[in-house]
């Protein structure tokens, strides 16, 4: 009697041709060395990923967009929808885990120099992705519609603001008008459920495609007697492994620190005091506020978000300036940049967040 | 002979008419001014005969400028001997402020006490501000102190005299047509509800000590009652009163207690209007008026306290204690609550223990019925208050811990409404009518500690939960872990 699973197999694969792509993913191999712990990251980022996707769409079962419902709807979600405090919860702290397994990703592709030749097309689809998490970071923070959200909102699209030259456009494009309203919310929720996922839907496709096509990369220094492992089943099975434990971390996280819902929005109240970002922006928040107002002509602000600007746009770039590397050399300059760039973001979002 | 006699004649009239020119006046001799306005028997000239600067040694000239030690009124009144005619406007101001903010003229000169800065309180007070004219402020010195009669004000005569300053303020203040350019909010009967106050009555009977407009307002820096810093402004009323009510001195011989104020300072009223600034509650003027002060009565205390507390003046006026009350000739609102001292009337005021009212009246033996229902209207709003705490504490307990418990906190507000209400229906005295509303808030209480226990055992539930999802994590994980060495050490031995 052949089991089920096999029967089912067998009848697909009569119809799609299945056994060339399993005899592709047998042959297969992940190198194994020091540095081999960085490489789960990826798909710790792909799995939170997909509890957003998941939880996101439940949410969209109950969650009314609009001035007058987004509040209410969200305390209808969390008290009394069944699990309904339990999906909102997951949604708002995977999404959270989500960002920092991207920065630990990211930074690891960095240190390990894995955008090079001939992956970088796969580190500027990461990196856009990356931007692209951040800004639904930004556009979900503002749909429960709460007093925290809306002027971390009026905040963050006042810093865009500042940009020259197209800052105003900017900042009234992201708001949909001059102030925050809910015109800015019914753009918020549109950029979060339908622009920002198709856009990282492309390029995760792409991010994917490449990486199974061109392998993991292998550090610099290890040489061509590199050990290696199946991906399958023994790398996926290790992901999966992984991905239970993360599942396990964002449950207990939500059950035990379910995300606050606060007070509704009103644009006539008063700012609470100490209003701060997510911590993923806090780091150019904490250091606007320290740059002075002026430095020689230029207004401090704006000279704060063109470094950052160039800054991120360099580092999206690094493939296509790294020379060391592209030249087999061990790039020990980019290696402190990235140090002084950990420590920094680590420091100042520490500082940010005990201000 | 007769030329002689002639000369004699002449030389004696010339003697005359010297003495009488010497002695028509030494004035005239120094201020040629007063010689002929004098004899010209005019009114400014007339009044400054017992004008307080004439008495002084000023000369007309020092207020209009000129030459008053020439007879030739041409150059007397000349504009380049400095005349400058009849102050008018802001010029009357200046004019009297050259001398009265100038410290070595009034100090040292005139060795007068009189305060220098009268002139500059004046300019910032509500009578300093433009006047519908546009060019000068609405009021000038001698709106009240007169022009060329100005006297002490300490003589009864002086317009600015205690006994003569209502009449003196009434005159702008009373006319309806001069106060409508001005200010047309303010009513013009201030006059009128004076004089049948009691300081107004005192002060007509020539009680000087009876508080006339100075008192209250301040005289050349009056600001306007909605100023902050104004003495009438609703925060500094009971300390402007109490300048005087609160000096025992001040107050002998007038039969009225001098501690209100230090009563009223720590009565509710007096809490929420001086610690709190609670513009609402009432300063001394609320329940005694202001220009019509007067002590309310046992006929009007329930209308002037009725005048915020509405419905508790309503409910006692249809309740078996008014008659009662009526009856026995006592203060309404006051027999149970006191009047300056009045504090937060807590449950205590109500029952029968020791620091209840009701049992002053209502005995055990003389009075069963009332007892009975004081004591029990008492055990229902205990019972109220202490399920509102109870609900209060539980909904507490489940934000504490995380559960989304808005809609129950939402509702406490009914409950805490229906403790409210309760506590004016006590007003009607009626035990019916006010378990009505003590069992609306009850059943609000039971609803909210329901909803509130449901969501701390939901919050156990959710606990539970994770702990068994997280055991069938762990498991899957654990057995997991065997699988990939499982296979992982086949592949190794199948490699070997």
């Amino acid at each position: 009697m052949t089991p089920l699973w096999k029967r089912l197999y067998d009848w697909v694969d009569e119809r799609v041709e299945l056994g060339g792509l399993v005899e592709y993913m047998g042959k297969k191999y992940v190198p194994v060395h020091s540095h081999s712990v960085w490489y789960y990251f990826g798909g710790v980022s792909l799995f939170l990923f997909i509890i957003q996707v998941t939880t996101g769409i439940l949410l969209l079962l109950y969650y009314k967009s609009g001035e007058e419902l987004a509040f209410e709807s969200v305390q209808f979600i969390t008290s009394k929808v069944r699990f309904g405090w339990l999906i909102r919860s997951v949604h708002s702290w995977a999404a959270n885990l989500f960002i920092l397994a991207a920065f630990i990703h990211m930074f690891s592709v960095y240190f390990t120099r894995a955008y090079r030749k001939p992956r970088e097309i796969t580190w500027i689809t990461g990196m856009l992705m990356f931007f692209l998490a951040l800004f639904f970071g930004f556009s979900g923070y503002l749909l429960p519609w709460n007093e925290l959200a809306f002027f971390a909102t009026k905040v963050g699209t006042d810093i865009a603001g500042v940009i020259p030259v197209v800052g105003k456009s900017v900042m009234i494009f992201l708001r949909g008008g001059e102030d925050v309203t809910g015109a800015t919310l019914s753009r918020m929720f549109g950029f979060h459920i339908a622009i920002l996922p198709g856009l990282f839907t492309v390029c995760l496709g792409i991010h994917l495609l490449l990486v199974q096509r061109q392998g993991m990369s292998e550090p610099e220094e290890s040489g061509h007697d590199v050990k290696t492992m199946p991906f399958f089943p023994n790398f996926l099975l290790r992901d999966l492994l992984l991905w239970l434990i993360v599942l396990n971390v964002v449950a207990i996280l939500a059950v035990l620190f379910p995300w606050e819902l606060g007070q509704k929005a009103d644009a006539f109240a008063p700012a609470p005091a100490g209003i701060k970002p997510e911590w993923y922006f806090l780091f150019m928040f904490q250091t606007l506020k320290y740059i002075p107002a002026k430095i020689l002509f230029i207004d401090g602000e704006v000279l704060g978000i063109l470094v950052f600007s160039a800054a991120g746009l360099l580092w999206t770039l690094v493939p296509f300036w790294d020379r060391e590397t592209k030249r087999g050399r061990r790039a020990r300059f980019l290696t402190y940049v990235g140090i002084v760039a950990v420590v920094f973001i680590i420091s100042l979002t520490i500082v940010g967040w005990l201000s | 002979m007769a030329v002689v006699r002639h000369r004699s004649l002449q030389f004696v009239l010339w003697v005359i008419v010297a003495s009488i020119a010497a002695l028509t006046s030494s004035v005239s001799a120094q201020d040629q001014c007063r010689a002929c306005h004098e004899a010209l028997g005019d009114a400014p000239s007339t009044l400054f005969k017992n004008d307080i600067h004439a008495g002084m040694g000023l000369s007309c000239a020092d207020c209009h400028g000129g030459n008053p030690k020439t007879e030739d009124m041409e150059a007397a009144m000349n504009k380049a001997a400095g005349y400058i005619g009849v102050p008018k406007g802001d010029g009357i101001v200046k004019a009297c402020a050259r001398c009265h903010s100038s410290a070595p003229i009034m100090v040292k000169k005139f060795n007068s006490l009189l305060p220098l800065n009268q002139a500059e309180l004046l300019s910032t007070s509500v009578h300093g501000t433009l006047s519908t004219t546009g060019k000068e402020a609405i009021a000038a010195c001698t709106n009240c102190h007169g022009a060329h009669g100005i006297l002490k004000k300490v003589d009864p005569a002086s317009s600015v005299n205690a006994l003569n300053l209502p009449k003196t303020c009434a005159k702008c203040h009373s006319d309806a047509r001069y106060m409508r350019t001005y200010s047309p909010a303010l009513p013009i009967d201030q006059y009128d509800k004076y004089r049948m106050s009691v300081h107004g009555k005192r002060n007509i009977s020539g009680d000087s000590k009876a508080a006339e407009c100075a008192n209250c307002h301040g005289s050349h820096g009056i600001l306007s009652a909605k100023d902050v810093r104004s003495s009438v402004y609703p925060t500094n009323i009971p300390a402007t009163c109490g300048v005087c009510h609160s000096d025992a001195q001040y107050m002998r011989g007038y039969g009225i207690p001098s501690d209100q104020l230090e009563k009223f300072t720590r009565s509710v009223h007096g809490v929420a209007l001086l610690q709190k600034k609670d513009l609402g509650a009432p300063a001394c003027n609320k329940c005694h008026g202001n220009h019509g002060a007067t002590p309310p009565g046992v006929e009007s205390i329930s209308k002037v306290c009725g005048t915020c507390h509405a419905l508790n003046a309503d409910l006692f006026s249809k309740s078996p204690h008014k008659k009662a009350f009526d009856q026995k000739n006592l203060p309404e609102c006051e027999t149970c609550h006191g009047n300056h001292d009045i504090i937060v009337a807590t449950n205590k005021l109500l029952g029968v223990t020791q620091d209840a009212v009701c049992s002053r009246c209502h005995g055990e033996s003389q009075n069963p019925k009332g007892y009975a229902a004081a004591k029990g209207m008492r055990a229902l709003i205990d019972t109220l208050e202490s399920q509102e705490q109870a609900a209060i504490a539980l909904v507490a307990e489940a934000e504490q811990k995380g559960m989304e418990i808005s809609e129950a906190k939402f509702k406490l507000r009914d409950a805490h409404q229906a403790r409210l209400e309760s506590r004016t229906m006590v007003h009607s005295f009626n035990e019916e009518r006010f378990k009505e509303v003590v069992d609306k808030g009850l059943g609000v209480t039971a609803v909210v500690r329901e909803e509130a226990t449901a969501a701390l055992d939901e919050y156990i539930y959710r606990r539970l939960g994770l702990g068994l999802a997280t055991l069938a994590i762990t498991i899957l994980v654990v057995s997991l872990y065997l699988y990939i060495r499982k296979i992982e050490r086949r592949q190794a031995t199948g490699a070997k």
